[in-house]
Order: C-alpha cells, then structure tokens, then sequence
C-alpha cells in the first residue's frame, strides 16, 4: 500500500469545492456508471456486487450481494430501499462526510441498488442531528429529479425510482435496521422480532433492503471497474476499501479512506499523525465503534484492519470507529461512560437489555466512583453473558461487549478501582 | 407438515405452528410472560427460550416458526442458564412486595420466580420507582410492578380497539401507563388489563386488597348480563362473590369479559326483596307476611276472577329458562289464561300472526364466524353496547378488511374499521333499505343507497344485524322483512352462509324458545289460540279488562314499565310481583314474592346463537327469599292442577322434552352446545314493503331517541357501585345545526318537554346526531315517561 496514491472510490470527490453539487460531481464522471447499469440486467448487477465480496459497512459486515439477492423477485407488494444513515455509533462520521461532500454518489449508488433489486421506492434515513447533511441531500435528490436521474423514466429507460428523504429524531435504536422502519413507518423506533427479516416483510410488510450510506456509496464505483477490480483490493473477506474514523488521542483525528487490510499501526501513523505522545503512550484502541471490544496495546501492534484479523485479535470491525485511548485514560471510567450510552440508548422492550444495560451501567460507574465490590467484576461478566445473545436486536451485545472486552483487557484496573476505591492512572 | 423434536418426543404440526405452540400440544409448557394466544406477538419478555440443534444462541419460542427436523429442548442447560438470567433481570428493579400484593399467588412472576429463578438478587444498586396513573374505577395500578410485557398495550390497540395504553420513554425508564392525553380507560374492556396483566401492575381496583386468591372457591358459570353468554369464573368466600372473572371459551368469548360482566354483580346485595309482603285486606302500605300467606293471598285473587282475566309478563333479563318454562306453565296450565309475554318494550307485534321462529329471531352467523364476515350491515344496532363481546368479533373482520355499514339515527362509537354511516331519522330506515334493494338491481338511486348495494353485491360473506333499536322499532318487521330481501338477493341466506342475525336482549332468546309469548308454546308449537301481547296486556290492564296482573323479574324502573303500571293500579287491576329488587313501583303492588337472582340459584341461559348453557348456585340469597320456579311450583299446590315437577331435575327434563335444545343430556353433557343450530329455515315466500307507515317528516320535529346506559341498563347493574362510577355523565347530544337553531352553546343546560313531563340536562354538540334527533339516555330522561307509543316527540328550551 501506498500513502502517495490510496485508491480513493467512496471519498473521490470530497476534496473538490462544491462537491455536493450536481456539476462538480457530473465533471467527475457522475451519474456515467448509472446510465451503463441501466443497460444490464438487474440479475447482471447482484452478480457484480457479489463479485465484488463488498460487505456492508453499517456495522454487521453482511455480504451485500447476497443481501440484495434474497429479495424476492415476485413480489405483490411493493419493494423498498432504504439508506441507513442514522449514523449513530459513538466514534463514527464517515457517512457524514458523504452525506454533505457528496450526496449525488450515494444518489447514484441507490439507483444502481434499487434497479438491481427491483426498487421503485427508497427512504433515506438521516440522523436527526445531521441538519446541514439532510438539507444538501434534498438539494441533491432535486437537482437529480430535475435533470431525470429520479423520478417515473430514469434516462428516458423506463426504470421508476422515487427517493425521499426522513429525519430521525435523535434515538441511537433508529440505527438498528428494523427500529429504524417502524420509526420510518412512524411509529416508536423499537427493533422488531425476527424472523421475519426485512427482506421478506420490511416497511409497510413488503421486501426491503436496508444499506449503510458507505455501502451504497461504494457501489457506482463498483460498477463502474468492476466487481473484480474491487475484489482485488484489499484482503480475502474484506476486499475494497473501507472509511475508517479516527478519533481519540491521535495527532491528525479524521476519515481515511484506506484498503482493507491495512495495519492499525500503519492507519494510526501513516494517516492519524500519530498516537498523541508517541506509539509508547498508547495504551488501547477501540477500533469498531464503542461497541466493539478495546485492544491492548500489545494487540494493536499486529492487528490489521480487515473483518477477520480483527476478529481472531478479539474485537470487531464494526462501523470502522477507531478511538484511541493514550496512558492518560481510565479504561474504568471510559467504560463508564460508554455503558451509561448503551443504558440510555436501550429502547426498552426486551428484558436483557432494558434491566441488564441500567445494571451494568450502575455497577461500573460505581466501581469508577470508588463504590466497588467484591464480586462486582464477576457479576458483570456474568451479567455480559446473560445478554449477549438474549435480546431482540444487537444493541444489547453492544452493550455487553464493551464491559466484557475492557475486563478482559485491563482487569488489573478494576481490581485496583474496587480494592483502592480510587484509579491506578492519576 | 413439519416433523421436529421436542425434548425427545416427536411432533408433527401445521407450517408456521410456533415451537411454543408445538409444545404446548405435547403438554410441555414453556414459561412465557408477553406471549398471550389472543394477542400478537412481541417477543419482548425473552421468558420462552429454548434451545434449538444446530443454532448458536438461544430462540423465543413464542415467536420461532417450527422447522422439519428441528431438535428443540426446552430444559438444557442453555435455557436453564438463559430462563436465570432473564428472571433475576425481572426482579432486580421489581418491587418485591408480594405480601402486600394483590397478584399475590396467582402471579406468574411469582411462580416462575419460585420455578426458574435464582434465589437470591445480586442487584445491590438503585431501584427504580414509576409513578402510579388513575386508570378510572376499574384498574388499580403499581407500576412498579410492570415488567414491560406490553400484553396491556397491544390488548387496548388491538383487541379493544382504543389506544389508550402505551410506553413513553427508553430503556430502564421506559413506563407503561395510558398514553399521554389519555386518563382513565373508556373502554368497556377494560377489566380485562387486570387479567392480562400478569404481575401486579394492573389489579382490579374493586378488588383492591379484598381477598386473596387461594381463599376464593372457584365456581365455572354464565354471564347473564347479556345474550353473548359470556363463560365465566366467579370467586366467592363465604357466601359472597369477591370478582368475577373471564372463563375461555373460543367459541363464545375468547379469552375476554366486559366490565359490567365483571362488575354488575356488586349490585346482587343492594336494595333485595327479603321477605313476601302484601298489602292488607283493609288496604293500606304492604305489611311482611308469610309465604303461606302470600301465596294463598295470589291464589285468591287469580281464583276470583276468570282465568281470561289474568295475565302474566316477565322480564328477560336475569331469567332462567326454569322460571320462564315454569312461568309460562303456570298461567297456560295452572291459571288456564293465554295472555302473556316478556317482550315489554316492543312495538311492532306484526309477525305473531306468521309467527316468528327460532331462526328469525337470534343470530344465525355464529359469533365465531362473524370474524369471516366481508361486510357487515348494522341496522339499528350499536354492537358496543348492546353486546360487547359480539363487537369484538365484528372488529376483527373490520380489520380484516370488511367494510362496516350502519343503518340508523345516529352514528355509532363502535370502534369498527371501515365505518360508513347512513345517519336517518327515524322512521326513514325501511325506506333507505328500500332504495339499496332497488339499487341492488338497477344500480341507480340515492348515493348511499348504490354504495350498500355495491357492497352488498361484491360481498361473499356479507353479515346483518338488526339491533335493539330495530328490532323495538315501530316498523320492526317491515325493516326486518326488506332485511330478509336483501340479503335474499345476495345470495346470502344460504347453508353455507347465513348473513341474517337479530340481536337479542338478556335471556329473551330463553323465553322464546321456552313460550313466554302468546303466540307460540315452548319449544315453538302452534297454540290453538293466541293471546295477548305485552302492549295489549298493558293497556287492557289499564282498562282494568285485565284483573289481575302477575309480574315475574321485571325491570319495575323501567320507564314504560312504571307508567303502565300506576295506570293499571288505577284502573284497580290487582299486581302480583315476583322478583329479586325493590323499588318504588314494587311497593305500590298488592303482593311481593321475593325471588332470587343469578348466582343464587341454577338458571339456564340461551345466547343469542341460541346455545343453551347452564350456570350453577354460587351464593344464597336473602334468607326468605325462594327460588323462582319453586315459588310457581308452591303456588300452583293451591290450584287443581300442580305444575307436575318437584325437583330440578324433572324441571329440566320438562324443558327438555319441549325443546331439543333443553335436553339435559345434551345441557349438562359438558360440550359447549353448538351455535345456530335453529332446525327450521326463516320464514319464506313474505311480502315485503307493502305496509309501512314511514313517519310524516315534519320540519320542526325533534325526535328524542333513548338509549339505554351501557353500565346501568337493569336492575342489577344499576345497584353496583363500580357500574355507577363508569356511568358517563348524562348528556342530550344534539346536532350543529340544531344547535344553531335553538341558540344552544355546547354546555348549555336545556329543558326537554313531553306529554306534559319535563327534565332538564347538559347538552353536547355533536355534529354526527342528525338534524331532528335529540339524543339521551334513558336513566336521565326518566321522567319523561316510556316510548311505549313510537319515537318521543318533544320541545326544547334553553334555561
Ligand atoms: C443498535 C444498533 C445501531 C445501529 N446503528 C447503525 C447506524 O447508525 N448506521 C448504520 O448504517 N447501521 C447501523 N446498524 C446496523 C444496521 O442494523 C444494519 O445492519 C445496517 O444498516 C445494514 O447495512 P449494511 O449491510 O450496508 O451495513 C446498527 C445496528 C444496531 C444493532
Ligand atoms: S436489545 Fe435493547 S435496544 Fe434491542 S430491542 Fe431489546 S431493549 Fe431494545
Ligand atoms: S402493566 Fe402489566 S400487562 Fe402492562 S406491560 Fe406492565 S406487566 Fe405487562
Ligand atoms: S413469551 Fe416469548 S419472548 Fe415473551
């Protein structure tokens, strides 16, 4: 890999002024691969996509080809596309970026999607925060129903697609792709029970497909080289390139597009600047979002940024939030306030995580206020594992896996936090 | 058909068959506390897990659809630890206050608590509290108790049919209460939260630390309040019932009862005849008196005069087929006298020259099948009310899709789906139905009119109701006969489908079939001559060409009742009373005979379906009081001719060989008897339309249309202190136009006079009462006098 010339599909343009307008993105070759698509076959473009090994970039890490190819073909009632962009995992801003620096690919990515799903309807569901973001994705989608890329006969083809914009209204549940829907439909956004999954029954009961703005936004650029172009970057299982936000005690905190594959040393150095106070004073990394497990610094000397290597490290790659913790962090207290977000957050319904994310929640911001016990840190394993795999939606593994993964790695603090009522780092 | 696994044991069910309910065929329960069979599903409680071969985490089993080969256990390891898990998760923010806790001992936290749960909390933390809501009169909250199941929300939302349940906020702050703007519950379901609920959340309120469960004996019955035939369960302890609760029956009720099913009875003890009373050879106020005394006394009077001289009408409501069999016996046999009837509030007494049958008069869609229905036609009827179970069943179709119709003076509050009203004035009801009839074929006329037909004609199931208002309509049978047409042109009166239902109040259903109706005997055989009807009774006794008058379980304050009665003692008609409540009228009669009610003694109950169901003794009754068929038995010692039963038993075998449906061996069998089962057709080959009198429209007429109160509309409901509380304030809702005309404002009392009688309420504008109609109800418009000739006529003045 090269830092001179990273390959650069999802963030090609956010550098020009005026990204997020339809000239600039038409002199960068917009809206050219949608007008190609439109020449294949949809059953053409799954298998494209497919090739390409490309896998969801919301956090799950699902294949998207297949996910599109579950979508059944026949289908009496309506089928939707909606774009998740709720962005809500503490750490992460990639979509953001796309969102207000260039809406018109991600526009082009949805047409593509939903011509290849048999879409004539897509919702994009924007983070309630995200207020200029949304305001410059309307534009967009007018400027794009102005100029036919929207709307009854897109490019004179005949292919229908509509493309709305809703706004949430601040809950993090809302990320979860079935709260998000019924929060579409109106209603309180709580997850529902699957099965069924939303390719079968999604909003208003017909097949839906659900994709991160990433994830779409990657697609023109897929289509556009082809799947095995992207296939060949990056590694095995995580091919392409992926949107990693730093955060945290970096030098030069922001999004990176890199391949796959990349080591997190490389990422952090190369890119970030540098662990603030040098790679010594590192002391863990987060490297999917709060809800992935922290990695030592031992870890982190060897991990490479790909779904598979993170995973044998111990954690996940999530939505690809890499926060940085120097010596000067009390993993006890960032884990409080982790938990206290997932406490929050918790929609409610299901009994593990209703009960179970206050519980933790108390019992680690007790330990971090000097209130330890003894047993305390084994009950909150236990407490991990009686939620881990228990609820409705993946918010209470993400609750869980946070306090598990910081135990794990750093046990020796909370041992000192509850026999010293006090933190070893000050 | 899928074949699985269920701890061993091999099972073979329908496709889509939860694990939950594949276990549960096997017998094998899982502890569940969201799932509920009548409710949708919410997966919430995380309760039901189990483990499933081949997948990695536990599945809900409630809501996992079976697959062919799945190997299921229900008691591993895996779901040990999981089932621990999410029962100490339950508890630790629970108040933990069982011995004050009225769930006590039938609460499945508890229980499961006791089963599954570890024994001791580990939670050293802050709880959480939550605030209580007033929920009305009928449900007692402790919030803190919820475990967030959301069975009371998705009850009020999708079975009710009111959203007034919900949770605001997230996470462990996430409280279950009525939805904000919303305070006590309307709903006439409402006691049914306290059932669902399976903690201690929701509790009934008039039940409120007066018992506990396991000292109450359980006894299985009917409900009486209405012609649904509600399966019940009533508590009791030492002679007294504590609550009344809901019984399964899928077929009847579901899982469900509505409150004055639950509520009424607190009125069985108030205001009771105690003992037999007279008034004095001398005259004078009635003095207590023997049994023997005033039995000999109502065999004197019966004897003094001739049998032709005599007449008997009994109420419907409360009554066992016993007493209505024994009563009808005794006059027809006994006494020797034809006239009598219980259908007191009729009008239109047309078809007792055809006469009516069985199937003409009770339902012939099973309440069952009513879900089926794809378009429901209500004439007269306001289902809510008048049977809140049976509008439970047409809400599910409506929300099925069918469409829903509505034929009558004013629109309804029937949480139906769908709804279109045709809103007329009285009177005018045959003539619309005559237009969609017309319509039906030529698809022309009047815009509504073309809408039913167009219904009507795209229907394959379509249903008719015709409810109270028409069935004491002035023009009952000509509304009843266009019905019959109609429906005849739909293709609709047909084995397979049979769209023809009239709705039917308390017990009548029981005094038909059983002959309390001068035209018919029991069992429906021809008489050789018919006698008088209610309406013929009453005036002749106010003539005083009746003699002596002799009242079984009437409602002595309903309004027609009372005037017609103080007319007859006018007219120096004596008036026997046997029944169960005092009230003014009762101590203006010549003899008292003090019965039993419901509860105190076997009655058999005929639904509207036409099921004959028996319900058993509960309690006692006031000490000198008798059971009523007993007290007939007793007095017909006095005459030459005994009524020929000494026990219930030969009782119900007399019934039985009557009518089929009465047979003790099929009653006392222990299946639920089937619905509809009529036997013979509805009457065929009728002229229809050619007699109506539609009322002259008048201009500046004003119909003042009656409606009974749902919560207090017999004796019995009216003396329950809970159904009183429910008791909505008493308005006369009236339209915006005629508002405007009269200069009312919303709020503005007014006067409503009638035939000399005046009554003053509140008034409340509302724009879907047709221009013409006052609407009120009957407890505040007493005064006025009964409808007994037709719609009330009156003025209106602003005070
Ligand atoms: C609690 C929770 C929050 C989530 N928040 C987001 C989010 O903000 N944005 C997002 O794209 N996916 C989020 N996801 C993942 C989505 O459920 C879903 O997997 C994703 O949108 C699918 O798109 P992809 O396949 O393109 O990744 C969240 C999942 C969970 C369980
Ligand atoms: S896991 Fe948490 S957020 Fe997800 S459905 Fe259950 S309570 Fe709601
Ligand atoms: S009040 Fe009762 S029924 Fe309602 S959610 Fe709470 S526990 Fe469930
Ligand atoms: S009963 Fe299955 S989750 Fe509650």
């Amino acid at each position: 890999m090269n830092q001179s010339a990273p390959v650069q599909i999802v963030f090609k343009n956010i550098h020009k002024s005026d990204s997020h307008t339809l000239p600039v993105y038409l002199e960068g070759g917009g809206y050219k691969t949608l007008a190609k698509v439109l020449a294949l076959t949809p059953e053409a473009v799954i298998e494209e996509v497919k090739k390409s090994g490309i896998r969801g970039r919301g956090g799950a890490g699902f294949p998207t080809g297949i996910k599109w190819s579950f979508i059944p073909r026949n289908s009496p009632k309506p089928k939707y596309l909606v774009c998740n962009a709720d962005e809500g995992e503490p750490g992460t801003c990639k979509d953001r970026d796309i969102l207000r620096y260039d809406p018109h690919l991600l526009i082009e990515g949805m047409i593509i999607s939903a011509f290849a799903v048999g879409s004539e309807r897509g919702y994009i569901y924007i983070r309630g925060e995200f207020n200029l973001e949304s305001r410059r994705v309307e534009q967009a989608i007018e400027e794009a129903y102005a100029k036919g890329y929207l709307g009854d006969n897109i490019l004179g083809k005949g292919v229908r697609f509509d493309l709305a914009v809703h706004l949430g209204a601040g809950a993090y549940v809302c990320g979860e792709e079935t709260a998000l829907l019924e929060s579409l439909e109106g209603k309180k956004g709580q997850p529902r029970v699957k099965p069924p999954f939303p390719a079968n029954v999604g909003l208003w009961g017909g097949p839906t497909v659900i994709n991160n703005v990433e994830t779409l936004a990657s697609i023109p650029g897929i289509m556009e080289a082809g799947g095995a172009w992207y296939a060949g970057l990056g590694v095995e299982k995580s091919s392409g390139t992926k949107i990693f936000s730093v955060s945290g005690h970096v030098n030069r905190p922001g999004n990176h597009e890199v391949e796959m594959g990349i080591s997190l040393r490389a990422l952090l150095e190369e890119y970030a600047g540098g662990v603030r106070g040098g790679w010594d004073n590192l002391k863990g990394v987060i490297p999917g979002g709060s809800s992935s497990p922290i990695l030592t610094r031992e870890a982190c000397e060897t991990v490479k940024m790909d779904y598979d290597s993170i995973a044998r490290a111990g954690s996940m790659l999530g939505s690809g939030a890499v926060i940085v913790l120097d010596k000067s962090v009390c993993v006890v207290r960032a884990l409080a306030r982790i938990s206290r977000f997932y406490r929050h957050e918790s929609c409610g319904q299901c009994t593990p995580c209703r009960e179970g994310t206050g519980w933790m929640a108390q019992i680690v911001t007790r330990i971090e206020a000097g209130g330890g016990r003894a047993g305390d840190i084994e009950l909150l394993e236990e407490l991990c594992g009686n939620i881990s795999g228990k609820t409705i939606c993946a918010l209470g593994d993400a609750a869980a896996m946070p306090v598990a993964g910081a135990i794990r790695a750093f046990r020796e603090e909370f041992v000192y936090h509850v026999e010293h009522g006090r933190c070893m780092v000050e | 058909m899928p074949t699985l696994i269920i701890d061993d044991r091999e099972i073979t069910v329908k496709p889509g068959t939860t694990i939950m309910e594949a276990a549960r065929s096997l017998g094998i329960e899982i502890p569940h506390f969201c799932y509920h069979p009548s409710l949708s599903i919410a997966g919430n409680c995380r309760m039901c897990m189990v483990e499933v071969e081949k997948m990695p985490k536990p599945v809900i089993s409630c809501a996992m659809p079976v697959n062919d080969g799945m190997v299921v256990r229900t008691n591993s390891e895996m779901v040990v630890k999981a089932r621990r898990g999410v029962m100490e998760f339950l508890l630790i923010n629970h108040p933990l206050d069982c011995p004050v806790c009225d769930q006590g001992g039938e609460c499945k936290l508890q229980d499961y608590a006791v089963k599954y749960g570890p024994d001791r909390s580990r939670f050293q933390d802050k709880k959480r509290t939550v605030p209580n809501y007033d929920l009305g009169p009928v449900i007692e909250t402790e919030m803190n108790r919820c475990i967030h199941c959301t069975r009371c929300i998705r009850f009020s939302t999708e079975v009710a049919g009111v959203e007034e349940m919900g949770a605001i906020f997230r996470g462990d702050h996430m409280k279950v209460g009525p939805c904000p703007g919303h305070g006590p519950l309307t709903s006439v379901l409402a006691g049914n939260l306290a059932e669902l609920c399976p903690v201690g959340a929701l509790n009934l309120k008039p039940f409120h630390f007066q018992a506990r469960g396991w000292e109450l004996s359980k006894t299985e019955g009917i409900c009486e309040h209405c012609a649904v035939g509600c399966h019940i369960r009533v508590d009791s302890m030492e002679n007294r019932i504590y609550r009344i609760m809901s019984r399964q029956c899928s077929s009847i009720n579901l899982d469900w009862l509505c409150d004055k099913g639950r509520f009424a009875f607190e009125g069985m003890t108030e205001g009771r005849l105690q003992v037999p009373m007279m008034v004095p050879e001398s005259g004078g106020p009635q003095v207590e008196v023997t049994w023997n005394q005033a039995l000999d006394r109502v065999a004197a009077l019966i004897q003094g005069v001739a049998p032709e001289e005599v007449a008997g009408l009994a109420g419907s409501w409360g009554q066992g087929g016993e007493e209505l069999y024994a009563f009808q016996d005794f006059l027809r046999h006994v006494v020797g006298t034809p006239h009598l009837d219980h259908r007191l509030l009729r009008k239109d007494f047309s078809p007792d020259s055809i006469p009516l049958l069985r199937a003409d008069l009770m339902l012939n869609t099973p309440l069952q099948d009513m879900e089926r229905a794809d378009a429901v036609f209500l004439i007269g009827a306001g289902p809510r009310f008048e049977m809140p179970l049976l509008n439970l069943r047409l809400r599910k179709a409506s929300l099925n899709g069918a469409s829903v119709w509505s034929l009558g003076p004013r629109h309804l509050l029937s949480k139906l789906e769908n709804l279109e009203e045709a809103i007329v004035l009285p009177g005018e009801e045959a003539d619309f139905l005559r237009k969609v009839l017309n319509a039906m074929t030529t698809r022309r006329g009047p815009k509504a009119a073309v809408a039913w037909a167009n219904a009507l004609r795209k229907a394959q199931r379509p249903v008719f109701l015709l409810g109270r208002f028409a069935v004491n309509h002035p023009n009952a049978e000509t509304l009843r006969r266009l019905v019959l047409a109609v429906l005849g042109k739909a293709e609709a009166v047909e084995p397979g489908w049979n769209g023809y239902n009239r709705m039917i109040s308390g017990n009548g259903a029981g005094a038909h079939d059983l002959g309390v109706v001068p035209q018919r005997g029991p069992g429906y055989t021809k008489l050789g001559r018919r006698g008088m009807n209610a309406r013929e009774i009453f005036e002749q006794s106010a003539l005083g060409k009746i003699k002596v008058l002799f009242l079984m379980g009437l409602d002595m304050e309903s309004d027609t009742v009372v005037e017609y009665l103080a007319a007859a003692a006018q007219a120096g008609t004596k008036i026997i009373f046997q029944g169960a409540f005092h009230s003014a009228a009762v101590d203006k009669v010549d003899v008292v005979l003090p019965g039993l009610v419901h509860g105190e003694k076997f009655s058999t109950l005929t639904n509207c379906e036409g099921r004959v169901q028996r319900s058993g003794r509960v309690v006692h009754g006031p000490i000198m009081a008798k059971e009523d068929w007993r007290i007939l038995r007793a007095l017909s010692q006095r005459f030459p001719q005994e009524l020929p039963y000494d026990n219930l038993q030969e009782l119900w075998e007399a019934m039985g060989r009557e009518d089929r449906h009465y047979d003790p061996a099929v009653v006392d069998s222990g299946e639920i008897p089937k619905a509809c089962d009529h036997g013979v057709g509805l009457t065929e080959g009728l002229e229809c339309g050619a007699e109506v009198d539609a009322e002259e429209n008048e201009t500046d007429r004003l119909v003042l249309i009656l409606e009974p109160s749902f919560y207090r509309d017999t004796p019995m409901s009216r003396r329950s202190s809970t159904m009183t509380k429910l008791d909505g304030v008493e308005v006369l809702r009236i339209s915006g136009k005629e508002a405007k005309k009269h200069k009312i404002v919303a709020g503005d009392r007014v006067c409503i006079e009638c035939n000399g009688h005046r009554v003053e309420v509140r008034t409340v504008v509302d724009e879907r009462v047709k221009g013409g109609v006052l609407l009120g109800t009957r407890e505040a418009m007493r005064e006025l006098g009964g409808e007994k000739d037709g719609f009330l006529q009156v003025t209106l003045k602003v005070l």
